[in-house]
């Protein structure tokens, strides 16, 4: 998949930009403040159908502007994908995909397949549960369609458990009168949460092998990257139809049911699902060093590359946002290269040295001053 | 230029949040911002055109919300809006009792009954299950859709909620109750996009949803 050319306007504080992208390497140089992440946050949008930074949609409407507006041609094989998104103040979103518009996240969500590596991505091991399960619902929501809808699902079934909850420990609510809701809203969450744990089971087993790989290729030791799902809902997957599954969810549901009246809140379910990352058996949140913990997060981030190209035959565009000042110069340029053979990559650097001595055929560099994005 | 008369449209524009200089404006005004899906720039727009605007707009508004308040009414079988009780598609012998459709508002049966194909009865719920807008199964009319079930022997009964998922607990709450009753449960098939609202649903996907509705 090959971004080949993207128009913004009003886009933070890029307030007019039409660039030509090269496939291969581009590299946006310029000094902190300038706008480099903004470019990467815009480019990678429709990905999420939201930005990577965790930003809400007005704060990427540039100031005094009213609404922002970006627009992407994708070549994915012989297609071209053009997608358009418009924001405006009033918290709408005009979504387009080759014209015709689409209501909903969903149906944006995936179509262009990226990967993100910032100064966050060590948070993936460092970081809380809540860091993990991002990184895999994202990953996951790139290569199957349906995930997204079951995990929103999943999450309004929990708000609604959450709120009998909560009024049956305030007591507005006695028990008696709930139960039958406790029931039903168990119900509902378990039918969503049977697809999820399953497509998570399989995709962290792929992440797995993919992230082992990409271990042993970048560090010099030879050493052996785990991970091991924690599944939040301590309930065995019997095989069989994702209802079956749904009914042993359902039944450890029940069975929590009067220590969560107790605490007043949802103990168990999807929402605290996690992952072990081990490093020769040992824990890496834990025990790792700082090089270790960087390159098992950047492994990791491969290895939800890797699975695109496996399960969609597509190699995601890759952005790295800032991140090679924190890895030695060795180590950088493995990655560079080892990733620039395969896909598109998008390199953001205040520090020209990162890229410096490295001239990949065909690639493009850019300077960001002020807003203004020219070619070098 | 001309300022003598902004059209209503110009005078709603420049309304930031201010008072008219006339209190009984101001409480129609008011009392437009309270309906559904209607902000203050909308019912200023709204409340101008009726005080102002030409033509019998107001005076008919007027008499038909009056009119429309005495006369309509829910029917105490189904729920339907009507203004006899009960009403035309419960005494019809047209209908087929055995066959019992639920819908979550009188408005969901508007599509059905454009589209004409269907021959058996409803039965309104009123709303969906959803405790964050405080509405619990005891909210919900279950124990008269029960007794419906059981005095008018019906055979199947057809879930046409939305895919939401306080429509799909609300489903699962039908589902467990008639757990043991001898009749058959469907869902209307997935024509209906997942998270929408059956009131939108144009006819056709609706009669292929009906066709192709699943047991549940
Ligand atoms: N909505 C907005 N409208 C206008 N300017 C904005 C908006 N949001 C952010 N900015 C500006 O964008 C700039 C930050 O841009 P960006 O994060 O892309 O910098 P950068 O080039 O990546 O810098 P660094 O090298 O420090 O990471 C800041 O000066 C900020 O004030
Ligand atoms: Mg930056
Ligand atoms: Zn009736």
């Amino acid at each position: 998949m090959r971004l080949l050319e993207a128009s913004l306007l009003d886009f933070r504080n890029l307030a007019e930009v039409q660039l030509s992208f090269s496939p291969g390497v581009n590299v946006l140089l310029g000094d902190n403040g300038h706008g480099k992440t903004n470019v990467l946050e815009a480019l990678n949008y429709p990905a999420l159908a939201r930005s990577f930074r965790g930003a809400r949609d007005e704060e990427l409407i540039r100031f005094g502007s009213e609404a922002c507006h970006l627009r992407l041609a994708i070549a994915e094989g012989e297609k071209i994908l053009d997608i358009e998104v418009g924001l405006d103040r009033g918290g709408r979103r005009r979504m387009r995909v080759d014209g015709d518009e689409v209501h909903r996240r969903v149906e944006l969500v995936g179509r262009l397949a990226t990967v993100v590596f910032d100064p966050q991505t060590v948070e993936l091991v460092r970081g809380g549960p809540e860091m993990r399960r991002r990184w895999f619902d994202q990953g996951i929501s790139s290569v199957d369609s349906e995930y997204l809808i079951h995990l929103q699902a999943a999450n309004r079934a929990l708000k609604q458990k959450a709120s009998l909850l909560r009024d049956v420990r305030r007591g507005f609510s006695s028990l008696g009168t709930v139960s039958r809701d406790l029931e039903t809203w168990n119900a509902e969450l378990a039918a969503h949460a049977a697809p999820l744990v399953r497509k998570r089971a399989d995709w962290l087993s792929r992440a797995a092998q993919a992230g082992r790989d990409s271990y042993m290729d970048l560090s010099d030791e030879k050493q052996e990257l785990q991970l091991v799902y924690k599944q939040g809902v301590g309930s065995e997957d019997p095989g069989g139809t994702d209802a079956d599954f749904s009914r042993e969810i359902l039944a450890v549901l029940d069975y929590i049911t009067s220590d969560e009246i107790r605490r007043g809140r949802c103990l168990s379910g999807p929402q605290t699902d996690d992952v072990d990352i081990i490093l020769d058996g040992v824990s890496l949140r834990t025990y790792g060093s700082r090089g270790e913990t960087r390159t098992a997060a950047i492994s990791l981030k491969l290895a939800q590359a890797e699975i695109v190209y496996g399960m969609r035959g597509v190699r995601p565009v890759l952005f790295f946002d800032d991140i090679f000042s924190e890895l030695d110069k060795d180590r950088s340029r493995k990655l560079q290269e080892r990733t620039a053979k395969d896909h598109q990559v998008f390199i953001a650097t205040a520090r020209a040295e990162d890229v410096a001595g490295w001239e990949p055929a065909g690639a493009s560099t850019w300077t960001v001053h002020e807003g203004v994005v020219t070619i070098r | 230029m001309d300022h003598a008369t902004p059209t209503p449209r110009e005078a709603a524009k420049g309304n930031d949040g201010g008072e008219f200089q006339s209190p009984a404006l101001e409480r129609l005004v008011r009392a437009l911002g309270r309906l559904p899906g209607l902000g203050r720039k909308s019912a200023t727009r709204i409340a101008l055109e009726l005080v102002q605007g030409g033509g019998e707009t107001a005076a008919e508004l007027a008499e038909s919300v009056t009119a429309a308040r005495e006369q309509v009414r829910t029917c105490s079988r189904c729920g339907a809006i009507t203004e006899d009780d009960p009403c035309r598609i419960c005494c019809s012998d047209k209908r087929d009792s055995a066959l019992l459709c639920v819908v979550a508002s009188p408005v969901d049966i508007l599509p059905f009954e454009k589209a004409g194909f269907f021959q058996g009865r409803y039965f309104v719920l009123g709303r969906l299950l959803s405790p964050l807008d405080g509405v619990r199964v005891d909210d919900l009319p279950f124990d008269r859709l029960d007794a419906r079930i059981r005095e008018h022997d019906v055979r199947e009964l057809i879930l046409a909620l939305d895919s939401s998922v306080e429509g799909e607990a609300t489903a699962l709450y039908i589902q467990r109750m008639i757990e043991d009753l001898d009749l058959s449960l469907t869902r209307l098939a997935t024509g209906i996009p997942v998270g929408g609202a059956l009131a939108y649903t144009d006819e056709a996907t609706l009669h292929r949803a009906f066709q192709f509705r699943r047991s549940f």
